[in-house]
């Protein structure tokens, strides 16, 4: 475990670290917003509305994620060139070619929004009826309740568990090697093959323990700010 | 001037009905006291008005605009117009505790009727003082006693001015020392001639500060009187029975 040894392995590993983190912040940047539309779309009024918000929660929970990778990523282009050469529509079969890292970022996405979205579920059933009330003796429209009343305080419920979902995440993101994007763990574990030596484990450990103890900080901060004492 | 009229106003939940056929009056400067026992549909009607339930049957107006009329409601614009004239203080205060006090007071004037801001501080500041909270205007309602959460609850109603306040059992979740100064507030409302409909379990309350008592058992609305008339000689033998019941 020598110093030398750890300084020409470390560039490497802090790259795939960067691909990990990269990944992660496109993901739950949009995952978040996305989930909290799939929740608002299951509490519809218009059946069919929530028939949808359900299946897809239902089959993206219901599956793998490395499963929904595998197909993203290799099943689109099959798709694409179905369609191509059924409506002979190069454009449209382009759309489903995608990137490997956009591939992943779609799959993640999708994966990740359905659990969001069962989160926020939860926290609104936490929400006592006696908050829509209020505001609807005051006058509040559904777009103000949601927003200035009861969204507020979902996210004071379900922060605990969106915390868990994201670390879940940064170790997730290890899946990456299914449309072989090179990350973290593979560099690692590259390494572990070829030099024979387990240090880049114990590395890669450490890197993410970091990068999870820093989101661990930051989203006990977010629960001190929605405390409301 | 009517306030607040309702005529042969029916409820079902399910197959049990807890209005049948209720008809009533108020007042301006009326101030009401619902009495009646437990489950005899008083909150239900109360709820019935400000349209947090949908009744069955019958016709509610309020300062003459219909909200219902013979179980029909009117449009959605029409009823928020109907219900926006009055405001409602409930059992379980529902102050919203991600706000402080001063942002429960501030919310719905800033969003819903989007005063400007000074003459929203300024109400704020008036209802604060007149339920003795200035104090309080920055702490979260978690903070607070029961007592307190209650007068903030009561200063956001007022907020909005509304032409009638309704108060659905505003004592009834506080420990016994803490519905003094509640009902302190609401008598002072209700010295400001300020039309109010109080359903309540304080016959004390409902003695000193109505100037009508309602009685409500199983549904029907049973008589109304003044204070004297309904506790000292009432005419029906159910409001004797209760008051018998609960003066013992």
């Amino acid at each position: 475990m020598s110093l030398e040894y750890i300084s020409k392995i470390l560039p490497l590993l802090l790259k795939g670290a960067g691909t990990t983190l990269s990944l992660f912040f496109i993901v739950i940047v949009l995952a978040i917003p996305l989930g909290f539309i799939v929740t608002l779309l299951a509490k519809s009024k218009f059946p069919p509305l929530r028939w949808l918000s359900n299946t897809y929660i239902f089959v993206m929970r219901g599956t793998p994620l490395l499963l929904q990778l595998v197909f993203i990523f290799f099943g689109f282009p099959i798709i694409g060139i179905f369609l191509n050469n059924t409506f002979d529509a190069p454009m449209l079969a382009n759309l489903f070619r995608l990137e490997r890292f956009q591939a992943a970022v779609l799959g993640f996405t999708l994966n990740y929004a359905a659990y969001f979205a069962e989160i926020f579920r939860g926290g609104l059933l936490a929400i006592d009826k006696g908050q829509y009330e209020a505001a609807k003796v005051l006058g509040f429209s559904r777009y103000h309740t949601t927003t200035k009343i009861i969204f507020p305080q979902m996210i004071r419920v379900a922060l605990p568990a969106v915390t868990n979902e994201s670390i879940t995440l940064i170790k997730d993101t290890a899946l990456l090697y299914a449309v072989a994007v090179p990350e973290l763990l593979h560099f690692a574990q590259a390494a572990v093959n070829r030099d024979f030596n387990l240090t880049p484990l114990f590395i890669a450990a450490l890197i993410y323990l970091v990068l999870v103890f820093v989101l661990t900080i930051f989203f006990k901060w977010l629960e001190k700010r929605f405390r409301f004492q | 001037m009517t306030m607040v009229k309702a005529n042969n106003v029916k409820k079902s939940f399910g197959t049990t009905e807890v209005l049948s056929g209720v008809s009533f009056e108020v007042q301006k400067g009326d101030v009401i006291a619902v009495i009646g026992p437990s489950g005899s549909g008083k909150s239900t009607m109360l709820r019935c008005l400000i349209d947090l339930e949908q009744v069955s049957d019958g016709s509610i107006f309020v300062e003459n605009n219909p909200l219902v009329v013979d179980g029909v409601y009117s449009s959605g614009d029409e009823r928020k117009t109907v219900t926006s004239k009055m405001g409602m203080v409930f059992q379980h205060f529902n102050l919203f505790p991600h706000l402080t006090v001063r942002q429960n007071l501030e919310l719905a004037p800033k969003t819903v009727k989007k005063l400007p801001s000074a003459e929203i501080r300024n109400l704020s500041d008036m209802y604060l003082e007149k339920v003795g909270l200035l104090n309080k205007a920055d702490s979260y309602p978690a903070s607070l006693s029961g007592g307190q959460k209650q007068r903030v609850a009561i200063a956001r109603a007022l907020m909005m001015s509304p032409d009638v306040m309704l108060f659905d059992e505003p004592t009834s979740a506080l420990d016994p020392e803490l519905t003094g100064e509640v009902l302190a507030t609401i008598k002072k409302l209700a010295d400001e001639r300020i039309t109010m409909i109080v359903v309540t379990h304080e016959m004390g309350f409902a003695k000193e500060v109505a100037n009508k008592v309602f009685f409500m058992d199983n549904g029907e609305f049973i008589e109304e009187g003044t204070p004297e008339q309904i506790f000292n000689t009432p005419t029906h033998d159910r409001t004797r029975e209760f008051l018998n019941s609960i003066l013992k």
